[in-house]
């Protein structure tokens, strides 16, 4: 399966690129683990978890073409 | 009444005053209307490290960042007695100096329309995801932090 990651702000940086895909990765923990190995600077970034544009928190189930959104806080106005 | 129409809230580049302007002019038919309030947010030149902000430029999330503008559309014409509202955020580029935002409700008396001014402009910056990206002279940047 695969998922889809939507950066923005600065996690967009760190992401270089605003999307990328990530394969086997069936829940929100797991994808985290997986992004912190692969982009050890969000470690210590403070940043909400989007599945298909509605926030989630703890556990997350995930399904094949999710869309994950990576959220910095917001900072409009 | 504007109440059910779903608006495009994001604008690309500045609101212009020729923009607001004429905004505040296509009221003057609604005779029930007693009273306007509206907010505008202007890109601030702050220095940081002795580099000043030349301008900022805002992206978002748009799918999620349209519905949550639409919750909070919602929201306050549920929560106030107003009668209409029209809400534009800037996306792209916005020079230090040039308006980003523009809030404008209408009611019967001033209260209303005061009071949902106030809480959209508090939740469009908490709740909305919109990000601002403060771009100094030398073109080097620094992501806006909201306080």
């Amino acid at each position: 399966m695969t998922i889809k990651i939507l950066a923005f702000g600065q996690i967009s940086d760190i992401l270089s690129g605003a999307e990328i895909e990530l394969d086997n990765i069936d829940n929100t923990e797991k994808l985290t683990v997986e992004l912190n190995q692969k982009f050890p600077e969000l470690i210590r970034l403070k940043y909400a978890v989007a599945v298909n544009g509605e926030l989630v928190s703890g556990r997350a189930i995930l399904k094949h073409q999710d869309s994950v959104a990576l959220l910095p806080p917001f900072s409009g106005g | 009444m504007t109440k059910k129409k779903k608006q495009n809230v994001f604008v690309e580049g500045p609101i212009s005053p020729a923009f607001i302007a004429e905004n505040i002019t296509s009221h003057s038919t609604k005779l029930d209307i007693g009273g306007h309030a509206i907010f505008l947010g202007q890109v601030r030149g702050d220095v940081y490290h002795e580099q000043k902000v030349k301008a900022i430029e805002y992206s978002c999330y748009r799918a999620m960042a349209d519905k949550k503008m639409y919750e909070i559309r919602e929201y306050a014409f549920a929560r106030f007695e107003i009668a209409c509202m029209h809400i534009y955020h800037s996306l792209g580029k916005v020079k230090a100096g040039d308006i980003c935002v523009f809030v404008f409700v209408s009611s019967r008396h001033r209260k209303a329309s005061m009071d949902a001014c106030r809480e959209i402009i508090e939740r469009i910056k908490t709740e909305v995801p919109i990000w601002g990206k403060e771009i100094f002279e030398d073109e080097s940047y620094k992501w806006k932090n909201n306080s």
